[in-house]
This record gives structure tokens, sequence and C-alpha cells, in this order.
């Protein structure tokens, strides 16, 4: 069944790419064929998103529903897999950026909120690796991904309305309009969808993984 | 009834098991002795019963009048002298004392009364007790909130024959009321009602 | 003198209290604060003056300097509430005998007062040094305090995160810098606003739920981080 699943997810991701560069159309006022990069882009900073949220509830359950260690592997997992994609969100996001507006950088609400959630992560992961103890570890590093959590909203909502953006209009706004085409939309929510499951899997994959090497620890003592 | 319980207590420290599954218990009266050479996990089980550790598996059950308490009320509840327990090197042993009394809601009366036994001045600097007087301090903030459970490590360490006298007499003293008691000391101490020793030795 | 503690406040009085007392003995963190605090200030006014900062220039930069150094100077200052517990092992025996969030509250309202400290004595040296005229005076000391109360809390959860680590000095600036980003931004957006004589508008109300929101993760978190 899983392989199956895994099967699956391959197809979906191979129509995704094979989509982005035949089936959707070109973006209007995008510099050349630059607007495929968005197909790439949005859903790892996407999924880059979900994993901040994710680690931060992962770590709410295990401080307050019983403080069981799968619980903290997955909410490490997702930290770590969150800082890859999110490394590749900005990357991408920056090259877009070089060809749209000639700079790679320039600060604009959605990339700082970007480069802070990456902060976090790198915060988050210098945590774990200055603590020793299981129990310290599990505890002070799911604290601050709580807290981190309890932060998002300000960091992924309040700061960019308060700042002025140059990022392009957000894709479905408030009254549900839809301002690209049809098939560029399908083929972004078939790529974050499919990002979105990628996520899932390899992060089941990695809690798997830990898990047999904190076993395998404990019975070398 | 006052009753500890602890089954199967194990506890790591990276790959270094301390802590290999020790069980024991104290009653009303009773005093533990927990023996053993130096790294056996004396202290490391002692700060488990004390709520300062979280221990890898096993349990610790305690109960006071028949009430089972949770780490968060044990922790507060016991009585605990330790070679590493400091105190605010900027305030007076009175100052001090008075500190943590607030904090536990209660009077500082009964630990004055012990540094009074004990003959501690209570307007000396903490940061200036030579290591025997920090071990007098050490008695009076154990006994301050008057604790139906002591838990000591090393509790004589740094005393001189005076004050480990009256150390002995203020233990009996608890025993006898109905406290109970685990001592952890590196040899054997002579004392009357040993309920139980725990070895640790390897 | 002592007078029978029976709640919870006196709790958390009785530490803010004690750290007051033991503050004013060694006068360590009022020192490292304005020691900090000071040379960051004079780096960067005698950095502006050579090149003379323009109304509008002014307007746009200065607020930011200003939080900047306050920022900093908290890091300097304020995780000492905790690591200091920490390095001297005062923390065994606060462990065994204080109710967390008394505690918490406690070093709380200590690291609010030092932050208003740090705000009452750099702001209006700061001000004057550089010149800089500000239009709405009310809505600059209402963002100080909204802001300095955020500082302050945000740093006081993080300090208490890292005291039982290593590398604390580092690890503080790590942890508490992605956390106390959208505070400053925000307060930064308001200074602005003070400044040109905006009234502020939406930011200040973010500003205040920021600060609730820190506030609430303390106490909830808390307990957890401070006890195994």
């Amino acid at each position: 069944m899983k392989r199956a699943l895994a099967w699956l997810l391959w197809l979906w991701m191979a129509a995704v790419i094979a989509g982005a560069f035949l089936y959707a159309p070109l973006a209007k006022g995008f510099i050349g064929q630059s607007s495929r990069i968005l197909f790439f882009h949005v859903p790892m900073a996407w999924v880059s998103f979900v994993a901040f949220i994710a680690a931060g509830i992962w770590s709410a359950r295990f401080l307050f529903l019983g403080r069981r260690p799968e619980h903290d592997r997955a909410a490490a997992a997702a930290v770590e897999l969150g800082l890859l994609f999110g490394v590749l969100a900005t990357v991408t996001g920056a090259l877009w950026a070089r060809v749209m507006w000639g700079a790679y950088w320039n600060w604009d609400p959605r990339q700082t909120s970007i480069v802070v959630a990456l902060l976090f992560y790198g915060a988050y992961l210098a945590l774990r690796s200055s603590l020793e103890d299981r129990d310290q570890r599990a505890r002070l590093s799911a604290a601050y991904a709580v807290l981190g959590l309890a932060v998002a909203p300000f960091l992924f909502f309040v700061m960019p309305r308060i700042m002025f953006s140059l990022h392009p209009q957000s894709v479905i706004n408030a009254q549900g309009k839809v301002e690209m085409e049809s098939r560029m939309v399908q083929v972004l929510l078939a790529g974050s969808a499919g990002a979105t499951a990628l996520f899932f899997w390899i992060h089941n994959l990695q809690c798997r993984l830990t898990a047999l090497s904190d076993r395998k620890s404990a019975l070398e003592e | 009834m006052l009753q500890l319980r602890f089954e199967n207590v194990r506890r790591r420290f990276g790959r270094l098991t301390v802590l290999t599954g020790v069980s024991g218990g104290v009653g009303p009266g009773e005093m533990l002795a927990i023996t053993g050479p130096n790294g056996s996990g004396k202290s490391t089980l002692m700060r488990c019963l004390a709520g300062l550790l979280a221990p890898d598996a096993g349990t610790i059950e305690y109960q006071e009048e028949d009430q089972p308490l949770d780490a968060a009320s044990r922790r507060r509840r016991v009585g605990v002298v330790a070679p590493d327990l400091a105190f605010y090197s900027e305030m007076t042993v009175g100052e001090n004392l008075d500190f943590f009394a607030r904090l536990r809601r209660t009077s500082p009366e009964r630990g004055l009364a012990v540094l009074d036994r004990l003959q501690l001045p209570l307007d000396r600097m903490a940061g200036a007790l030579s290591s025997g007087m920090r071990q007098r301090l050490r008695w009076g903030w154990a006994l301050l909130h008057a604790p139906r459970l002591l838990l000591l490590d090393e509790p004589f360490q740094n005393f001189d024959a005076p004050g480990e006298r009256i150390a002995r007499e203020l233990l009996a003293e608890h025993l006898a009321a109905g406290g109970a008691a685990v001592v952890a000391n590196p040899s054997p101490l002579e004392f009357g009602n040993v309920a139980g020793r725990l070895d640790l030795g390897r | 003198m002592w007078r029978d503690a029976s709640t919870w406040a006196a709790e958390a009085l009785a530490v803010f209290a004690k750290e007051w007392r033991c503050e004013f003995r060694t006068r360590y963190a009022l020192n490292t604060l304005a020691l900090f605090a000071f040379t960051t200030l004079v780096v960067v006014s005698v950095s502006l003056g050579p090149i003379g900062v323009s109304l509008s220039q002014g307007t746009a930069v200065l607020p930011v300097l200003l939080w900047v150094i306050l920022l900093f100077s908290a890091a300097a200052g304020l995780p000492r509430a905790f690591v200091q517990e920490e390095e001297t092992q005062t923390a065994i025996a606060l462990r065994l005998a204080a109710t967390p969030s008394a505690l918490f509250c406690g070093k709380l309202l200590y690291c609010l007062t030092l932050t208003a400290a740090l705000e009452l004595l750099v702001t209006p040296v700061y001000l004057a040094m550089t010149n800089l005229n500000v239009k709405s005076p009310g809505l600059l000391v209402a963002v100080l305090a909204a802001g300095g109360y955020g500082l302050a809390a945000g740093s006081t959860l993080v300090a208490a995160i890292i005291a039982q680590a290593r590398s604390k000095g580092t690890l503080f600036s790590v942890l508490a810098f992605p956390v106390l980003l959208p505070l400053i931004l925000i307060a930064v957006e308001l200074t602005r606003g003070a400044v040109a004589g905006d009234p502020g508008g939406v930011a200040l109300p973010q500003l205040l739920l920021y600060d609730a929101v820190v506030t609430i993760a303390g106490l909830m978190l808390f307990p957890a981080v401070w006890n195994p």
C-alpha cells in the first residue's frame, strides 16, 4: 500500500513539473519564462509554513499531552524539513526577484517573513544541539517551538500588512477573486498539494529513522 | 499516612546508565540509607526523588496523609540537603531564610530556630560563609517548612563534631515525630532505625 | 520584620524584591545595561555627526537606531535574571521552594523595571544627541511602554530557556531575535509615526496584542521550561 502511494506521489509530482512547463501559460507582466519558477517557489514556501505550524503543534502536544518521545521526534523532524524547504523557497524567490526586479534581495515583507522563519529554525536546531540531556532537550526546544507558533501570526500576517509590499498580489485575495488564469492556479494548487504530501512522507521516514536510532542507543547501554 | 515508594528507577546521561532500575521505599519514622562509591548514582537518585530530575523509566510515588502527591507537589514538600545547594551570596543568612520562607508561604521561625541551635549568625553574608557554615544553612533551609520527608545527600559533609552532633539530633527528632528520611552517603553511617539499605555499589 | 506571605502575589513580589535587593548591592545589571547603552549611543551619535542627518533621513533612520540600541542593551543585561541562578546554583533551591508561575511573574516584573529604567535613561539622551524632534510625544511614550514590555517579556522567557544550556551568551541572541523581530519592526514603524506626527493607526493595538500573546505564552510554557 505504502509503495503504491509513493509511486502515486512520484507520478503526481512528475505531472506537476510537466504541467509547470507545458500546461500552464505564462503570467502577464512577468519577464520571459520566469513565471515558471512560481510553481516551485510557492509550494516550497507553503510547505515551509506548514512545517512551522506542524512543529509548533507537535511541540505543544509533547509539552501538554503526555511528554511522548514520538512527538518530540516529530517536531524536530518538522523543523529540519522546514529549514530545507525554507532555504529552497528563499533561493528560488531570490533568483526570481533578480530576474524580475534586478535585485536578489529587497527585504519586502514576504522575504522578511521567510528569513525570520529560517532564523527560528536555525535557533531551534542550535538550542537542541546545545542540550545533551534528552529530557531537557525535548522540553526546552518544544517550549521554544510553541513560542514560535505563538509569535507566528505576527510574523506571517501582521508584519506584511503593516509594511509596503513589492510582492505580487496574493493569488486568491479576500473576495475570493482569482487573479491568475485558472490553469496556472491548477498547477499551483497541485504543486502545493504534492509538496505537502512530499513533506509528510519524508517527515514520516525521518521520524522512523530517529526512533530506530534512539532504540539502538538505548539498547547499547 | 506518609509513604514514599520508588520502583525500577532508571536514568541515563547520554550513553552512561547511572541508575539501572533501583527500587525502595520509606514510611513514617523510617530511614532508608543509600550507600555506594562516588559515581554510583546516589545523587542522581536523590535528585529524582526530590523531583529535580525526571527518571527515564520507573515510578516514584509519594503520599502524605494518604493523599498521593504529584512530582510538582512533592518537590515543594520535601526537605533537601545536598552538596550543590547554594544560596544568594549578596544577602545575609537571615535575609535568605526570610526570602525562602516567603516563597514557601510560611514563617521563617522554624528555620531560624534550627540555625540558632546550630549557632549560625543571621547577619553574616551568605557569600562569606565557610563550608561548614554553609552546611548549617542548608539544614536550616531544609527544615524551614516542617517537611515530612527529608532527602539528605551527604548531610554531614564539612561539619565539625558539634555541628554533626546537632544535625544527628535533628534527624533523630524528625524520625521520632513520624517523619521519614532518605540518606545518601558514600560510607554507611551508624544510625538508629535504619528501615532499609540500598547499596548502589558496583 | 516579616509579614505572613500567604498568597501567590506575595510570592511573586518576594522574588521581585529579592532581585532588586541583590541588584542594588552589586549593581551589576544596571551597570551592564547603562554602559552598553551609552557606548552604543555614543557610537551612533558620533557616526552620524560628521555626515549630518537631514530631516527626512532622520525620520527614517533614527527610530531604527533607537530600537537597535534598546534591543542589544536588553540582550546584554536581561538574561542574567535566569542565567545567574543557574551559574551560582541557587536555581536548585528555587526549584524546590518556588511556585513556577509566581517565580516567572517576579522575574518578569524585574525585567520590566530594568527595561523601563533602560528606556528612561536612553531615550532622552538619544533624542538630545540626535536632535530628533518628536511631533507626537504621547505616541512615543506609548510605543516605548508597549514595546518595552514586549522586549522584557520575550527576553524573560527566552532567558529561562537558554539558562540551562551551554554557550548561553550567543544562544540568547540567536533565540531571542526571531521572537522579538516582529515586535521591533512594529515598534519602529510606530516610532516613525510618533516622530512624524501620525496618530499611529492600527499598529499600536497589534503591539499590545503581541505583548499579551508573549505574556500568556510565558505563563503557559515556563513551568515546563523550569521543572522536569
